[in-house]
């Protein structure tokens, strides 16, 4: 998000505005605390984001190492015992270490892409609800466009075109879902450029930016935020996808190589415990997001049905 | 309603061409020389200046272009690296066998869903609504070609009931439209494919149809209706109707995302549809195909999209006056 406080120049005001991001914050933490199922989500995903922060320390092996049975040989496919709880894959790879590990890129996807997704929509909603016109035209014609792209075949043709590395995954995706937010946020905007606050600071001089950033883009953070959690929900189930198909990064482990590797060897007619573990996490995960943001949707706006 | 039709028209036009467009620069963006990436690295210089001018490769930009959308609107979309015949034999029948499990899985799994959605928003009982709550964000997390997986290692390599991919048996040659589509053979192998396809397709219509029903349920004509001591079930279809117009409206996204369902779900139960001929196009390095495939899933999606429209203009007559 951008900060408010860095396009102020008055130090008074500033604080005023970076009070009200702060307040907009707080809000959304209490929304979220408040309905049983944002309580569920936000306790999952704090499990997946300590796994993410832990998994270098306590995941029992190397993900990548090819582990040995005591008696020299490759521990090929091994149902689930003690050394390995979730058994391992065809390399000897220890599954449980990779599920663990698949979260940091979880995370890491996911949060950034939801990052790009807000600035990008958050920006184009105001702007073109801002400033109507012409300006909304174009902008919405662009979301249009967004819309209309079938986007798992076209991230999987520009993976195939300039590689499949996570900056690519990550950018192309960003360039596709800033679109609901985008909508969302302007008709909010439309609606708030009309209130009298708005002409107050017009008539006292303020310039298009400051009304943009100071006063109209505090009023449209909660509704950013919830295209956030969303954003980190559609980036992660995306970018398994594309793993899945054989597009992932295949240096990195995530949940969706592992789920292409069993699949392509065939490992799934009996080595279930290589399926399950990264799926359900995957599902989990998802889980987690869907509720928090479910919860924090009824909150903040009990008629919203902007779902896609 | 005839102005509406041409805008939609022209509207899907725009699109089509738009994407058209973004395919052609992005394939010009690509890093590295065509050439090398699609022949050999290793031809000398002459051969490569004399491919490139026999592809046209060193024509100005804006003549390539041209070049490319004529192409395109005369159906020739070039020769395919790994087949060695014309794109448009390769993918013709693909294009069928997409649509042939895309449409009736997602036209099942939204009725399901709205039925799903009448049920648990007509409930008076707290649990069984919970339930409705609860349901369909936990499907919608369940990634598609995940639950494709499992459906296979349950139904087909455990209890044996059902093959484990393709389209046809080995061997069975259909003779002609209907035998092709309505054999018991190709319909056994239907049934995991779209098993898959309508259980993802249920969650949001459920959602947004249950959210809406409770906002109907408190207006003052079905109180009207109860009170006039009509049975549930007439107040209820009242309901309904006038509970149907956001799940309408939701479909006009839904196809983007049906047909990326659609792609994985053919990937894992080796489905040879358009999804499916996309991958391994991209694994095989054949930018024809991967171009003419994906310009042919653009198509289905706006088309589809486009019907939609017509449908959505003879229900709700506002529309079209807007």
């Amino acid at each position: 998000m951008r900060s408010v406080g860095a396009l102020d120049q008055s130090p008074a005001i500033s604080f005023q505005g970076g009070s009200r991001v702060l307040r907009a914050l707080r809000d959304v933490g209490s929304a979220l605390w408040a309905d049983p199922y944002g309580r569920i989500g936000a306790c999952i995903l704090c499990l997946f984001a300590l796994a993410a922060l832990a998994s270098p320390h306590i995941a029992p092996y190397d993900p990548w190492a090819n582990n040995y049975r005591p008696d020299g040989q490759l521990a090929r496919l091994e149902g689930i015992s003690t050394r390995h709880w979730f058994g391992t894959t065809y390399y000897g790879h220890d599954v449980l270490s990779q599920t663990l590990l698949g979260s940091r890129l979880a995370f890491a996807v996911g949060l950034i892409s939801a990052l790009l997704i807000g600035f990008i929509g958050t920006n184009v909603g105001l702007i073109s609800g801002y400033f109507g016109g012409r300006v909304d035209d174009v902008l919405m014609r662009i979301t249009d466009l967004a819309y209309a792209i079938p986007f798992l075949p076209f991230m999987i043709v520009i993976v195939s075109l300039f590689g499949p590395r996570v900056e690519v995954i990550v950018g192309s995706m960003s360039l596709i879902f800033w679109r609901t937010a985008a909508r969302v946020v302007r008709s909010q905007v439309l609606s708030l450029r009309e209130r009298p606050y708005v002409l107050a600071a017009r008539a006292a001089g303020a310039g298009h930016l400051r009304i943009l950033y100071v006063h109209l883009l505090p009023n449209v953070l909660p509704l950013a935020f919830l295209y956030l959690v969303f954003g980190v929900a559609w980036a992660v189930l995306t970018e398994a996808s594309l793993s899945f198909v054989g597009l992932g990064d295949p240096n990195r482990v995530s949940w969706g190589l592992m789920l292409f590797q069993a699949f392509t060897l065939g490992a799934m007619r009996h080595a279930w415990w290589w399926v399950v573990p990264p799926g359900g996490a995957l599902m989990l995960f998802l889980v987690g997001c869907y509720f928090v943001g479910r919860a924090y949707e009824e909150r903040i706006n009990p008629r919203l049905r902007a779902r896609s | 309603m005839r102005r509406y039709l041409l805008r939609r028209c022209l509207q899907s036009l725009f699109i089509l061409w738009a994407l058209v467009t973004i395919m052609f620069f992005l394939f010009r963006l690509m890093p590295g020389d065509p050439v090398g990436i699609l022949v050999s690295a290793d031809l000398t210089d002459d051969a490569k200046q004399a491919l490139r001018e026999a592809w046209g490769l060193s024509r100005p930009l804006a003549e390539q272009y041209l070049l490319y959308i004529r192409n395109l609107l005369s159906g020739d979309f070039g020769l395919s690296f790994q087949y060695r015949q014309p794109v448009w034999q390769a993918l013709g029948e693909k294009v069928v066998n997409t649509l042939v499990l895309m449409v009736p899985a997602t036209t099942i799994g939204i009725l399901l869903g709205v039925l799903g959605g009448l049920y648990f928003g007509w409930q008076r009982q707290s649990r069984v609504d919970q339930l409705g709550v609860l349901l369909p964000p936990i499907i919608r997390a369940m990634p598609v070609f995940w639950l494709g997986v499992l459906l296979l290692m349950a139904f087909s390599y455990t209890f044996r009931l059902f093959p484990n991919g393709g389209m046809r048996s080995l061997g069975s040659s259909p003779g002609g439209w209907a035998a092709a589509f309505f054999s018991v053979d190709f319909l056994w192998h239907l049934a995991l494919p779209l098993l898959c396809t309508v259980i993802t397709s249920i969650p949001e219509p459920m959602m947004i149809m249950r959210s809406s029903l409770l906002e109907t349920r408190g207006e003052d004509f079905l109180e009207l209706l109860e009170a006039k001591g009509l049975k549930e079930s007439v107040v209820l279809r009242h309901a309904a109707r006038n509970s149907m117009l956001p799940v309408v409206t939701w479909v006009f996204h839904m196809f983007g995302y049906a047909i990326s369902g659609t792609v994985l779900v053919e990937v894992v139960f080796a489905w040879p549809g358009l999804g499916r001929e996309l991958v391994s196009a991209v694994n095989a390095y054949d930018y024809p195909v991967c171009q003419a495939a994906f310009f042919l899933i653009s198509v289905i999606v706006l088309g589809l999209n486009f019907i939609n429209d017509l449908v959505y203009g003879l229900l709700d007559p506002r529309v079209v006056l807007e």
